[in-house]
C-alpha cells in the first residue's frame, strides 16, 4: 500500500490547488478578458483580426480580447458554438453567417440588441437599411452586419480576346453569357463558365432574387423555389450545363481551379476571392465584372457575410462585447477589416472617404464589381424555425440534381419545396 | 484476526478459517488487480459506454442540445428515419462501400503481399515502402491529391482513360460515380496497412512446412491453399473484421472533403449522415437514432462475423 500514498498525496494536492484556483476571487483591477470567435484564417483575414486586436487593447485597456479562429467556415463555427452553448461556456463574441443567423436567432440564446438603438444611437448612423435588414428577424436585431460580400463574376480576358471578343465589354445579361459562351466554346475550345457551388445556396439565392422571385415567401411560410421565376432561372442553368454545355457541373475547389489555371472563361463567385483570384490567375490578369441580369429586370443579389452577435450573459462581459462591436464597425475598425478581407464596409461611405477606403479601392479594380452591386443587394435568406438549416440542405441538393440534368428543373424544384415547406411548418 | 482463533477451537473452524483467509488474499491479489484495471475501465465506461447510454437516451427527444425545450418525441424520430431517403441511401451506400473495400483491402493486399514474398529482400523491402506509403500520408492531403486527379477537366484519371479510349466520368458531381470515387481514394489510403499486416503473418509461418510438404511433392498453388490460408487464418479475420467495422468510418474525411455526401445523397454514408443530422441540422435527437439503429446493425454483422469466422479459424501454438 505504500507506494499507492504517494500519488494520492499527489492528487490530493492538485485537486486542492484546483479548488482554490476557483474559488478565490479574481482581483477586481483585472481587466474583462471576453472572446470572440472568427472564421479568419491566416490567408483569409487572420492578420486583420491580429490587428484589431492589438489596436482595440491599446485603446481600452480594461478589456482584453481573446480571439479563436475556428475552422470550417460557418458551419464549423455554429458546431463549436453549439458545443459552447451546451457547455454554458460561449463566446462573448461570435461571427454568424448569414445563412446561419435565422437559425442562431430562434435557437441559441443571445442578446437581442434593440436597446442599444436607444442607448448609442451614434452607432447607427451611416449604416443603411438595406444592410441592417440582414441583422434583423422577427423584426428584431440579432446581428451587427459586419462581413458584407457580393457575388461578382470573374473573368479571364485572354479567352475573350482569343474568341474575338472585346474583354472591355463583359456581358452585362445571362443572354449575353450564352451568346458570348456559345462563341468562346466554339473558337477556343474551352467551356464559358462556372457557377459556385459549395455546400450553400448562395448563388441559387442570388439567381432567384435577379430573375425577380423570392427565396422564401415575404410571410415566411412558404419557399419560393417552385416559383416561376426560380424554375426559369435553374432550367437556364441546367441548360448551360447540360444542353449547350457552355457551363461547368464541378465541386466548388474544382471550379475555382479551373477557372485560375484558364480553362473556363467566366467565374461567379464572391467578392472575398479576390485577393485569392488576383494572386493566383495562371497566365491571365483577372477580371470582374457584377454578376449578369435576366433581360430588363433589375440586379438583385443575394448578400454574403456575416454578423457579429452576443452571447455573453455577464453583463461586464456584454457591455465589454458591445464595446469590441463598436469598434470593429467604428471607421479605424472597417478600414482594417475591409482592407484584410475585400469584405465590403457596412458603413457604405468609407469607400469613398479619402482618409479611409478610398486609397484601396482604387488600388483593387476587382472590388468595383462588387461596389457597382452593393446597393442592390438583399439578403441571403436563412430559413427560420428548428428545421431551417435542414431546408438550405434540401435545396442544395435539388440544386445538384438539376445539373445533372436526368430531370427538368420543374419537377425537381415542385419536390423540394413541398418538402421544403412540410419542413418550415414544424 | 482469525489466525490468532483460541487454541482448541477445533479442526473445522480452522479449516473454515483457512479458507477465508485464502478467500480474503485472492480478494486482496485480486484488489490489486482491479486498481489497476480501474483507470481504464473507468476511462472506457465514461467515454464509450455512457455515451452510448446517453445517445440512445436523446434518439427519444427532439431537441438541439442548447434550446431551453427540448421534447420527448416517442419513436418518431425512428419511424422519421426508416422513411427517410437519405437514411434509405446512406445504408445502401455504406453496404456497397464496405463490400468493395472488403474485397479491395483485403483481398488485393493478400495476393500481393504473397507475391512481394517472392522476390529478394531488398526489393521486397522497396515494394513495402512503397505499397505502405499512402498508409502514413494524412486523409485530407490525400483527398487534396485525389481532388486533383479526379478534376473531370485536367486530371490525370481522365486523361488515362481518355487515351485508352474510355468515357471519361465527373467523378465527384456525377451520382453514378461519387460513392466509387470516394471508395477509391479509402482503398488506396488503408490498402498499405493490410499489405504489411499480411506480410508480417505470412512470414511468421514456419519454412520447414513449407519445405516438407515440397519433398512430399506438392505444388505451389497446393502450398498456398493447404499451407499459407489455413495458417494465415488468424490474420485474415483481423484484417477482415478491421476493415469491415473501421472501413466505413474511413470513409467520412473523404466524404467531408470531396463530396458532402452529395451530388444529392449519392455519396453519403451513415457515418457521415449522422453527423449531417447532429452538426449540420443540430437535431441530436434524429442524429441520435440514426446512431443507435447503426450501431445495433453493425453490433449484429460483427456477432454473426465472428461466430462463423471462429469456427474456422486455427490458431498456431
Amino acid at each position: 500500500m505504500a507506494q499507492l500514498r504517494k500519488p494520492l498525496f499527489y492528487a490530493a494536492l492538485a485537486l486542492l490547488l484546483a479548488l482554490g484556483r476557483l474559488l478565490l476571487p479574481a482581483s477586481a483591477a483585472e481587466p474583462v478578458t471576453i472572446e470572440y470567435w472568427h472564421i479568419n484564417s491566416p490567408t483569409f483575414g487572420g492578420p486583420a483580426v491580429t490587428e484589431l486586436v492589438k489596436l482595440f487593447e491599446s485603446r481600452h485597456p480594461d478589456i482584453k480580447i481573446v480571439e479563436k479562429f475556428q475552422p470550417g467556415v460557418y458551419t464549423g463555427l455554429m458546431q463549436q458554438l453549439q458545443v459552447s452553448l451546451a457547455a454554458k461556456r460561449p463566446p462573448a463574441v461570435a461571427q454568424i453567417g448569414f445563412n446561419l443567423t435565422a437559425y442562431a436567432a430562434g435557437q441559441f440564446p443571445h442578446v437581442v440588441l434593440d436597446k442599444y438603438r436607444e442607448s448609442d444611437p451614434e452607432f447607427f448612423k451611416g449604416i443603411p437599411d438595406n444592410i441592417m435588414a440582414l441583422g434583423l428577424f422577427g423584426g428584431k436585431l440579432h446581428g451587427i452586419p459586419f462581413g458584407v460580400s457580393t457575388p461578382v463574376m470573374y473573368y479571364n480576358p485572354e479567352l475573350f480576346k482569343a474568341a474575338g471578343l472585346d474583354p472591355d465589354q463583359p456581358p452585362q445579361t445571362w443572354d449575353e453569357v450564352q451568346r458570348q459562351g456559345q462563341i468562346i466554346k466554339q473558337k477556343t475550345g474551352k467551356l464559358a463558365v462556372y457557377l459556385q457551388q459549395p455546400n450553400d445556396e448562395w448563388i441559387d439565392q442570388t439567381l432567384i432574387w435577379g430573375n425577380g422571385g423570392r427565396p422564401l415567401s415575404e410571410d415566411g411560410k412558404r419557399v419560393g423555389w417552385d416559383s416561376a421565376p426560380a424554375i426559369e432561372a435553374m432550367q437556364m442553368w441546367q441548360d448551360m450545363v447540360q444542353k449547350s454545355k457552355i457551363a461547368a457541373n464541378l465541386t466548388w475547389e474544382e471550379g475555382i481551379q479551373a477557372f485560375l489555371s484558364g480553362h473556363i472563361a467566366m467565374c461567379l463567385t464572391t467578392i472575398g476571392r479576390q485577393e485569392h483570384m488576383r494572386k493566383n490567375a495562371n497566365g491571365f490578369d483577372v477580371r470582374s465584372a457584377p454578376v449578369p441580369r435576366f433581360g430588363g429586370k433589375p440586379l438583385a443579389t443575394a448578400t454574403g457575410g456575416n454578423v457579429l452577435m452576443i452571447f455573453a450573459s455577464d453583463p461586464a462581459q456584454e457591455k465589454a462585447a458591445w464595446e469590441w462591436i463598436r469598434f470593429l464597425l467604428s471607421p479605424d475598425g472597417a478600414t482594417i477589416w475591409t482592407r484584410g478581407t475585400g469584405y465590403l464596409p457596412p458603413r457604405a461611405a468609407l469607400a469613398n472617404d479619402p482618409r479611409y477606403l478610398k486609397p484601396f479601392f482604387d488600388q483593387a479594380p476587382l472590388m468595383k464589381a462588387a461596389l457597382d452591386t452593393f446597393p442592390y443587394a438583399k439578403p441571403w435568406v436563412s430559413f427560420p424555425g428548428s428545421r431551417g438549416l435542414e431546408i438550405t440542405k434540401t435545396l442544395i441538393k435539388a440544386r445538384e440534381e438539376v445539373l445533372e440534368g436526368k430531370r427538368p428543373a420543374e419537377a425537381i424544384l415542385k419536390e423540394a419545396a413541398a418538402q421544403a415547406n412540410t419542413l418550415l411548418s414544424r | 484476526m482469525s489466525l490468532a482463533a483460541p487454541a482448541g477451537s477445533g479442526s473445522i473452524a480452522l479449516a473454515v478459517g483457512g479458507a477465508r483467509v485464502r478467500l480474503r488474499r485472492r480478494w486482496r491479489a485480486n484488489a490489486v488487480a482491479y486498481l489497476y484495471l480501474a483507470p481504464a475501465a473507468a476511462l472506457t465506461a465514461v467515454f464509450v459506454y455512457w455515451p452510448l447510454v446517453a445517445s440512445a437516451a436523446l434518439s427519444f427527444y427532439d431537441w438541439n442540445l442548447v434550446s431551453p425545450d427540448r421534447v420527448a418525441v416517442g419513436w418518431q424520430n425512428y419511424r422519421d428515419l426508416v422513411q427517410s431517403r437519405a437514411f434509405r441511401l446512406s445504408l445502401v451506400n455504406t453496404g456497397q462501400a464496405a463490400v468493395a473495400l472488403t474485397v479491395l483491402t483485403v483481398l488485393a493486399p493478400l495476393i500481393l503481399a504473397v507475391l512481394v514474398l517472392q522476390v529478394t529482400p531488398r526489393w521486397r523491402n522497396v515494394y513495402r515502402v512503397v505499397l505502405f506509403s499512402p498508409t502514413v500520408i494524412s486523409m485530407a492531403i490525400a483527398c487534396a491529391i485525389w481532388l486533383w486527379m479526379f478534376h473531370p477537366l485536367y486530371g490525370v484519371l481522365n486523361a488515362a482513360l481518355g487515351l485508352a479510349g474510355l468515357p471519361a466520368p465527373a467523378w465527384l458531381s456525377s451520382s453514378d460515380w461519387a460513392i466509387w470515387s470516394i471508395v477509391l481514394v479509402t482503398v488506396w489510403k488503408t490498402f498499405g496497412f493490410n499489405f504489411v499486416i499480411y506480410t508480417a503473418g505470412l512470414l511468421a509461418i514456419p519454412a520447414e512446412l513449407y519445405q516438407a510438404a515440397r519433398v512430399d511433392g506438392a505444388s505451389d498453388a497446393q502450398l498456398f491453399r493447404h499451407i499459407t490460408l489455413p495458417l494465415l487464418a488468424p490474420t485474415t479475420l483481423f484484417v477482415l473484421l478491421t476493415t469491415f467495422v473501421l472501413g466505413p468510418q474511413n470513409l467520412f474525411i473523404p466524404t467531408q472533403i470531396l463530396t458532402q455526401g452529395g451530388p444529392n445523397e449519392a455519396s453519403n454514408n451513415v457515418g457521415y449522415l449522422v453527423y449531417q443530422l447532429g452538426f449540420e441540422y443540430f437535431r441530436v435527437g434524429y442524429a441520435s437514432a440514426a446512431a443507435t439503429l447503426i450501431f445495433l446493425v453493425f453490433l449484429v454483422l460483427t456477432a454473426i462475423q465472428f461466430l462463423l469466422a471462429e469456427r474456422r479459424i486455427h490458431y498456431g501454438g
